[in-house]
């Protein structure tokens, strides 16, 4: 056999970097190829936060006690984040559908890596999507600090681990794209509304509550206004939980939605 | 010699299916050994190679590969073998290129980089080097949608080969491809196997693929019904005939009568033989004859045959 660069156990977290690398790096030069799917991305939180989000701004948010601008506008940041990724993850299903996936299948790496790996590699269009919301939120008025929006970015590849080990736990037993179309937006859109991204959910009772307490995006979010609000009047208005919460929270999400969604998907394709 | 592929007892019972696709299968393959499953549609070829390159689970059965359970130890299983699936599962958006290098850095043959121009020379010279072998030097760097069936199929040859896998699986290479293609195909083949030492496990519907293979294997509803070298098996077919014809075909006729020789008429004259050789009968003719061919029966003579005998249906 040929010399492998990453031979034997001892490089075997190598190996498996560089294949989620290589699996991140197909989205991506996959995602480059598709101008129209990078245009759509980055065009999106217009509809999303300029009107969706300017429209609650002008109507509904009269008598709160913070500013819903910039509530709003973090929200819209990490739910962009959510909503790219898991959409991003419909791609599987292409690949299930050209038999791509079997290619993956049978290389000698861990199904983890298969599926972090195309997780990072939906995430570059969310990145994407983010800076819109960014630009949009500049056109609004809306601004956060560079120290606030390198924190953000640096928990970005966590919320995207967040969203698409959600995503995968649907995304991994669906066969076709119209399935995952309507599946993406069953995960997608409860989680807009549920999760504090517009709608503040301070006064959330019952199984709405439950729901939101559920969604790691919720954790998410409120992490990100952590960061924003730190050391301001509103923080104590805005943020839900204290940031140590959030962090463990999001990590056993995560870790249990990527489990779950990776035994799916293997066993998904063990039984094709 | 030590065997590559060890299959004992498998079963393989789909969820909701009356009765199993793999009934019981045990086989083994040895190392460098040219080895042919042949059987028709449905009769359980792809839900065994399936098993035997870990895409599939197994109800029950043993399935080593180089000494490695495919369960248990699938990783060092993958490590070792190479695929070519009966469907094309090649990226149809991605090059040609980008596809063997996503290949190549998926089986940690190199670290990824994001271009051709920036990978290692190693790399470059052994993907240009197949490319020329497999005659797609000029479609490497076009998009793989773009390609025709037989230069995505050549592609895949050349993805499955990258990593010199031990074990090569072909699981019917050449379906959809021209005689040209198909003829190069199994000449590249050929020559990696003699190169590397590769066994190959081959399934195809195209029996006279299977002619030249070391050891062949037929299964039927889930069951081997026939194992053994090519040879072997057509020669336990006794199905020789001579193929005979003269200006004078009535006089040809009457003589074979005469020898109490059974014959059918058509075309030309066909004259089954067991018992006597070809010599002998042809020696005791009198009748000048114009046509003279001694028809053996071929491996797809001994397949359908076989096949029809134990109540299945040819592919």
């Amino acid at each position: 056999m040929n010399e492998l660069i990453f031979p034997g156990d001892r490089s075997r977290f190598f190996r498996e970097l560089n294949a989620i690398l290589t699996i991140t790096a197909r989205d991506i030069t996959l995602a480059l190829k598709s101008p129209g799917v990078l245009i759509t991305s980055f065009a999106m939180p217009l509809v999303m936060m300029g009107m969706l989000g300017g429209s609650l701004a002008q109507n509904m948010a009269e008598g709160l006690s913070f500013d819903y601008g910039q509530f709003m506008m973090v929200g819209m940041m990490v739910n962009m984040l959510f909503m790219a990724t898991t959409m991003g993850l419909g791609s599987l299903v292409e690949d299930r559908m050209t038999d791509f996936t079997q290619e993956m299948m049978v290389s000698p790496v861990s199904r983890y890596s298969i599926v972090i790996g195309k997780i990072f590699g939906s995430s570059f269009t969310a990145v994407a999507s983010m800076c819109g919301t960014i630009i949009v939120g500049l056109m609004m008025g809306i601004t956060l600090s560079l120290g606030q929006l390198l924190l953000i970015l640096a928990l970005a590849p966590l919320m995207c681990l967040s969203a698409g080990a959600l995503g995968m736990m649907v995304i991994g037993v669906v066969k076709n794209t119209r399935t995952a179309n309507t599946a993406l937006m069953l995960i997608t859109m409860p989680q807009m509304f549920l999760s504090g991204a517009i709608i503040p959910i301070g006064n959330s009772s019952g199984i709405l509550l439950v729901l939101s307490r559920l969604m790691p995006m919720t954790y998410c979010l409120d992490l990100v206004r952590a960061i924003v609000y730190a050391g301001t009047e509103d923080y104590a208005n805005v943020v839900l939980f204290d940031p140590r919460v959030n962090f463990v929270a999001i990590a056993v999400l995560t870790a249990a939605c990527l489990i779950a969604g990776t035994y799916l998907f293997a066993q998904t394709e063990k039984n094709r | 010699m030590e065997a590559m592929i060890a299959v004992n007892e498998l079963v393989k019972q789909y969820g909701k299916a009356k009765e199993p696709s793999v009934k019981g299968v045990s086989f083994t393959v040895n190392e460098g050994e040219f080895f042919a499953f042949l059987g028709p549609n449905g009769a359980g070829k792809t839900t065994t190679i399936s098993i035997l390159t870990t895409t599939l689970s197994k109800t029950s059965g043993s399935v080593t590969i180089a000494g490695c359970d495919v369960e248990k130890q699938a990783r060092l299983v993958r490590e070792k073998v190479g695929i070519i699936f009966q469907q094309p599962s090649l990226d149809p958006n991605l090059t040609a290129e980008e596809n063997i290098r996503f290949h190549a850095c998926l089986y940690g043959m190199f670290g990824y980089r994001p271009s051709f121009a920036l990978m290692p020379a190693s790399y470059k010279t052994r993907v240009t080097e197949l490319a020329e072998i497999v005659g797609i030097e000029d479609a490497l760097f076009r998009p793989v949608k773009k390609l025709s069936g037989g230069m995505q199929r050549k592609l895949e040859i050349i993805r499955s080969l990258i990593h010199t896998p031990s074990v090569l699986f072909l699981d019917e290479p050449t379906q959809g491809l021209d005689a040209v293609s198909r003829r190069s195909l199994w000449e590249y083949i050929n020559e990696t196997r003699q190169r590397y030492g590769t066994t190959v496990f081959l399934t195809t519907h195209y029996i006279d693929e299977a002619e030249q293979v070391d050891k062949v294997c037929v299964i039927n509803q889930g069951r081997i019904v026939l194992s053994g070298a090519p040879d072997e098996i057509k020669s336990s077919l006794r199905k020789r005939e001579l193929i005979l014809d003269a200006e004078d075909r009535g006089e040809l006729i009457n003589e074979l009568s005469g020898m109490g020789l059974f014959h059918r008429v058509g075309e030309h004259v066909v004259v089954p033989y067991q018992d006597l050789s070809a010599q002998e009968v042809i020696a005791r003719l009198q009748t000048t004859l114009t046509t003279l061919k001694i028809q053996e029966p071929t491996l797809e003579d001994a397949y359908v045959e076989y096949l029809l005998k134990t109540g299945g249906k040819a592919a």
